[in-house]
């Protein structure tokens, strides 16, 4: 049966737009401009859902965006606001918790166990026996509300941007209007953001005359440069330094935005929300508040019922049997309780049927509408530190003005009551104020006048007991029974029941919810105190959180010859580099037999400039570096002021004045804001400029007994013989043509290597040069995971994989670097103190005796039990351990107790599957070459 | 999110800062002994109320900055530092 | 990231040749021995690879004399020739401010070496001897404009900074995080169009240059390739 009306004066419909979407399958007819629950409310439906525990039919109650009864699914989307979400064209809505269908629902059976399911219910019955606990888990389960998300549903595109508005205005009713225009007169730049699709409040379901004035506000607002609307958008919160977070509905091909509002002033114009009645039935479907009946006549020409009966206490509840009238709605009844009038309770199952009435008749009827008061939505004032005050005499909460900061103002019906004019001229004052606030222009404060206090009679619960929070279940005999077990704060109350937990959080019911434990409690309700507002001030997605997702990848400039040549690849902090290019254990052989050319850009590179880098190198590396040579490099590691090892690597002197430092990879950044930190603020007078190089060259690392024939055939102005460019040395010159090229002879490998440094848009250019040109002699490019199998062949450590942050100094093998005859350097104190105490665990080389077992990397290494019932102590980790191919056999790194650090003693590895095997510590940390020769040639 | 007062950017959001910790001297370390200079390295007063504190400004002008942050309310002010008559 | 595969510009090239992070649009031609992309564009909102640029850093003291020589204070780049050499070379240069006691010169592909030994010399000129220091940051940097009445929208959803008059007005420039990455942005407007150029390191310089096409999406953002000599 079609409840649609004719055309109404304000409704948002564009009739000549019709189309059809589905509901539960059956196709439903809507205009552009409906909402998903006004086109089925116009269509006959009045149940929409289930309620969360008791499972009762629940239908439209306020029909707006925080209306919890008719909460569906659309498509993918699960816990869509069916009474704010608009309809279109083909959409599938289905209704949640419900099974297996709306009408027939079998968990509805929970009513009849209502008294299992009171205050307290999940606390008490599900935690003994413990053990039963996930079987518990798995049948609760079936029972909560929400709506699925298919795994195979596409994502959509969730967005953030940022804003500076001057003034934010936080609703978009007549004073948010008002105060927006007032600010933009004034100067400042404003974000109006509106809940609803359009703007207006309640104008927009007003008489002619509410019409006429939204009218004109909107045109002024259209035309008035320095606002920006944002409508079909939710204000969540507001943090420290009006820093407020937005989310934005309407952009499209977004699903949704978050704006990052920093704003100069709040203006919180959240209007009044309409409060329900507490009495028996009071959530049948056919029960709704005076806001819902006007809204859906006049935005949607839906009839909401057909036979009314209207508790009405104040001139909305006036203004909506006026509109019932008008819409051919017989009001059967009118309780005035202005007069003393009251409603008993409502009958019915699934629909409403009838309404009692104090003197026992029954009125029969199919809608109810109750108009009971208002509660002011103050979340966003109580999170700038508002405490909201108790007026008895207007049966409602004010915002404290005395309590908010400079940058925070409320205007509208949350401020006061009046007429239009009045909450004009008072939002009128507010924005210009909120402007001056802003941008310190103007004359002075703007003087706001007060707005009045109307009296309304004191209406929460009726002579029987209701649902007091419709999105959880909860009724006041819950609340009345949490009171009676003890639960005398309303905070605790709230966490025992649940109540104003739900999506509405509170917005609907937390007044009623303070006024029944006052009842119970025999405080008044000022005594009583509130529950806390926090955000979100209305629920919000995951998506709109995370939105887009930033997420920096850096590339070498080598980068599109790897992929084009078949690297895996290994995501190291933010760089994607190669893992290998198909085998690390041939590629490892091409280094110790012929020629490999590695991609080591992401080694860090500071330039070091000024007469001071000496005095730099000197304090952060625990080594002496005061003598080195212009064209020298040396190896250099650092610790930090409690003695760990913080990183490594080898500084070069290029020229007078001027040092080229090498970190770790992933140690770039942190040595590079240690080497500011001690310059800034220890050292302010050391002449020494840093900047980060790493970037700027493209790095290569080219080893092998072959690599200087192949250098040679491309390097100019530079001699290249082991003699007059030894070990340990630095050159510039000019390689396969590009000028400006560093080059190091080090060697991580163990091998002959040069470690070509190249101004970076230039690296792909030679890489591919030294491919062409070494071609003969069988040059291959390897991986990360084949320099990790040669340097731990040759027992180079790898801060932060040998060494942990607890390592200190003498524990990494460092005890040949340390000089602590040195004056100062950062760690020195520890490292002293580490070595007087002696007993510190050692970094040894370890090999398995049984050469096919490759113990994994942080396998324990334990002293065995003498008796099986005892654990065993752990005396060690392996640290690096890999199979060795030019050996043969596995090789590892390990931090064992001082006392098992002498060559040849005989450790316990304990492997993941509970083994435990033998291994050898070994004379050297180098497995292989301990001599070094093969570096030096 | 705050905002911290950077002398040389401009109020910034927080989060383009590291956190360096409370703000103190370095003892001498040739002199120091264990108990003085484990204090240095792990005591924090950690009071409920003002705290001098270092910040990197990581994103910004990667300069070091001191300020003055109230642990309780979380209020900043800037302590006097160089780049204020930039 | 196959876009990221690319052929050699020519065949014929003479001499190395450079490439930018960031893969060029096709077509692809060299200038100044540079490998760009020569797609031309009119849309409202374009995004420029300007790599190329000559990018040279300067530190000194903030409060000494080689400052008030340079112009551009922190927070402020300007067009400068204050610093042409005796032999009148009026290469136009934007200095920017890029932080307390740094300075970035941006200058036509190719002249970073010029660059570097005019700021010398400037630097050796002084009356009173400074600390000062030049260093070549041409291929340590990526550098992308984005032009546009729309831009300030654009950026406004990857960084943070309020991009109205008051705050950054034409010729500002401020260090932040664009994209989560630390970026230098300079206010450089265009016959009184806005524009930007950001500027990060190297190797971010293709996700920064794609998170900005991504954000431009909305306002129809589109590559347009680079012209000599970058900076009109």
């Amino acid at each position: 049966m079609s409840m649609r009306l004719g055309p109404q004066p304000g409704e948002v419909l564009d009739r000549t737009r019709p189309f059809t979407f589905t509901w539960n399958g059956r196709e439903v007819p809507a205009y552009q401009g409906d909402t998903i629950a006004s086109a089925l409310a116009a269509a006959g439906v009045r149940v929409f859902s289930r309620s969360l525990k008791y499972h009762r039919p629940r239908g439209l109650l306020t029909a707006s965006f925080h209306d919890p009864g008719c909460i569906v699914q659309v498509d993918d989307e699960p816990n869509v606001r069916g009474a704010h979400r608009l309809a279109r064209p083909g959409m599938r809505v289905r209704s949640q918790n419900t099974w297996p269908s709306l009408n027939f629902d079998v968990k509805a059976i929970n009513q009849l166990a209502g008294r299992f399911l009171s205050a307290g219910f999940y606390y008490k019955t599900f935690i003994r026996p413990r053990w039963l606990w996930p079987t518990y888990e798995r049948v609760l389960r079936r029972f909560a509300n929400g709506g699925e998300v298919p795994p195979e549903a596409a994502g959509d595109y969730y967005d953030k941007r940022y804003a500076h508005p001057e003034v934010l205005v936080a609703g978009g009713g007549p004073a948010g209007m008002a105060a927006a225009l007032a600010a933009a007169d004034a100067g400042a730049s404003v974000l109006l953001v509106e809940e609803e699709h359009q703007l207006g409040g309640h104008l927009c379901w007003g008489d002619e005359a509410d019409l006429a004035a939204l009218r004109g506000l909107s045109e002024r607002v259209a035309a008035a440069p320095g606002i920006e609307v944002l409508c079909d958008s939710a204000v969540l919160g507001r943090y420290e330094g009006n820093w407020i977070a937005v989310v934005q509905r309407t952009v499209p091909g977004v699903a949704e935005r978050l704006v990052k509002v920093r704003a100069g002033t709040l203006v919180v114009a959240s209007g009044l929300i309409e409060r329900p009645y507490v009495f028996a039935g009071n959530d049948i479907p056919g029960v709704m508040l005076s806001t819902a009946v006007r809204r859906l006549i006049n935005l949607y020409a839906v009839k909401p019922g057909e036979r009314a009966v209207v508790l009405t206490g104040n001139g909305d509840g006036d203004a909506a049997v006026a509109d019932l009238k008008r819409a051919g709605v017989t009001v059967a009844h009118i309780a005035d309780a202005r007069l003393g009038d009251d409603i008993v309770r409502a009958h019915g199952r699934g629909r409403l049927r009838s309404v009692e009435l104090p003197d026992g008749r029954r009125v029969d009827c199919d809608l109810l509408v109750t108009a009971t008061g208002w509660t002011a939505p103050a979340a966003l004032l109580t999170m700038a530190g508002d405490r909201p005050v108790y007026d008895p005499r207007a049966a409602r909460y004010f915002p404290d003005p005395a309590r908010l900061p400079e940058d925070v103002l409320a205007a509208g019906g949350i401020a006061g009551d009046g007429s239009l004019d009045e909450l004009l001229a008072h939002a009128d004052a507010v924005g210009a104020e909120a402007a001056r606030r802003a941008t310190g222009a103007g004359d002075g404060p703007v003087p706001i006048p007060t707005l009045p206090v109307d009296a309304h009679p004191a209406l929460f619960r009726g002579r029987t007991h209701g649902i007091v929070d419709f999105c959880e279940d909860v009724s006041s005999t819950d609340l009345v029974q949490a009171v009676e077990e003890g639960y005398r704060s309303v905070e605790l109350v709230k966490r025992y029941t649940t109540v104003t937990m739900g999506p509405t959080q509170g917005k609907l019911e937390a007044v009623n919810a303070v006024a029944i434990v006052a009842e119970a409690t025999g405080r008044s309700i000022g005594e009583t105190g509130t529950t806390t507002w926090r955000p979100p001030y209305v629920p919000v997605t995951l998506g709109a959180l995370a939105g887009r997702v930033f997420e920096p990848v850096r590339y070498s400039p080598m980068q599109p010859w790897h992929e084009a040549h078949g690297a895996t690849p290994l995501v190291a902090g933010a760089w994607i580099r190669p893992d290998h290019y198909g085998d690390p254990h041939a590629e490892a052989r091409t280094v110790r037999g012929d020629v490999g050319i590695i991609d080591v850009t992401p080694i860090g590179k500071l330039d070091l400039r000024g007469p001071d880098v000496p005095k730099l190198l000197n304090l952060l590396y625990v080594n002496k570096w005061s003598k080195l040579d212009v064209g020298r490099v040396r190896y250099g590691v650092m610790c930090a002021d409690d003695g760990v090892v913080l990183d490594d690597g080898v500084t070069g002197h290029l020229g007078p004045d001027h040092y080229l430092m090498s970190t770790t990879s992933s140690g770039a950044a942190t040595v590079w804001e240690w080497v500011e930190n001690w310059l800034q603020t220890q050292h302010p007078d050391w002449q020494v400029h840093v900047t980060p190089l790493t970037t700027a060259y493209a790095s290569m690392n080219v080893a092998g007994p072959r690599s200087r024939e192949l250098l040679e055939r491309v390097t100019e102005g530079v001699d290249l013989a082991g003699e007059a460019f030894p070990y340990m040395n630095v050159r510039t010159g000019r390689v396969c043509g590009v000028d400006d090229c560093v080059l190091w002879r080090i060697g991580f490998t163990g091998e002959l290597s040069y470690e070509l440094h190249i101004p970076a848009a230039y690296g792909l250019h030679v890489w591919e040069t030294l491919m062409e040109r070494g071609h003969d002699l069988g040059i291959a490019p390897f991986g990360v995971e084949a320099q990790r199998i040669l340097r731990l062949e040759k027992g180079h450590l790898i801060v932060g994989q040998d060494t942990d942050g607890l390592t200190r100094g003498f524990s990494a093998g460092l005890d040949w670097a340390i000089k602590l005859d040195k004056d100062d350097f950062v760690g020195k104190p520890e490292l002293a103190w580490q070595q007087e105490a002696g007993e510190y665990p050692r970094l040894v080389g370890l090999q398995p005796l049984d050469g096919s077992v490759v113990p994994e990397e942080a396998c324990q290494i334990v002293d065995p039990p003498r008796r099986a019932d005892r654990r065993p102590r752990i005396v060690g980790r392996v640290t690096s351990s890999r199979m060795s191919p030019i050996l043969g056999r596995s090789i590892c790194l390990a931090q064992v107790d001082a006392h098992l650090a002498a060559p040849g003693t005989q450790v316990t590895v304990r492997l993941p599957d509970g083994r435990h095997i033998p291994a050898r510590v070994t004379d050297h940390l180098a497995h292989f070459d301990p001599t070094g020769d093969r570096l030096r040639v | 999110m705050i905002l911290l007062p950077c002398p040389w950017c401009g109020p910034r959001n927080v989060a383009e800062f590291g956190y360096v910790g409370e703000a103190g001297p370095r003892p001498d370390p040739a002199s120091a002994g264990p108990e003085e200079w484990r204090g240095y390295l792990y005591g924090r007063a950690n009071p409920c109320g003002w705290v001098a504190e270092s910040w990197y400004h990581r994103m910004g002008c990667r300069r070091y900055i001191s300020v003055e942050r109230h642990t309780l309310s979380n209020e900043v002010r800037p302590l006097a530092t160089e780049g204020a008559g930039r | 990231m196959s876009d990221h595969v690319r052929r050699a510009a020519s065949a014929d090239a003479r001499g190395p040749i450079a490439r930018s992070p960031i893969a060029p649009a096709p077509p692809v031609a060299a200038v100044a021995g540079w490998e760009v992309s020569a797609r031309r564009s009119d849309a409202d909102l374009t995004v420029t690879d300007l790599t190329p640029l000559a990018k040279v850093q300067v530190k000194a003291p903030w409060d000494g004399a080689l400052a008030g020589t340079l112009g551009g204070p922190f927070g402020r780049a300007e067009r400068s020739a204050s610093f042409e050499d005796a032999e009148g070379d009026d290469e136009d240069v934007l200095v920017v401010g890029s932080g307390p006691g740094e300075w970035l010169a941006l200058g036509s592909p190719g002249t970073a070496p010029d660059l570097v030994e005019r700021l010398e010399r400037l630097a050796a000129r002084l009356p009173n001897p400074e600390f000062v220091t030049v260093v070549d940051l041409t291929h340590g940097r990526a550098l992308i404009r984005i032009a546009g009445e729309r831009t300030p929208d654009l950026l406004a959803k990857v960084c943070g900074i309020d991009l109205g008059e008051t705050v950054t007005p034409n010729g500002a420039a401020f260090r932040s995080s664009v994209a989560r990455l630390a970026v230098d942005v300079v206010r450089y407007d265009r016959d009184g169009t806005r524009s930007y150029l950001l500027h990060c390191e190297r190797s971010s310089g293709q996700y920064l240059f794609d998170a900005l096409l991504d954000a431009g999406g909305e306002f129809g953002a589109e590559i347009d390739g680079f012209v000599e000599p970058g900076l009109s």
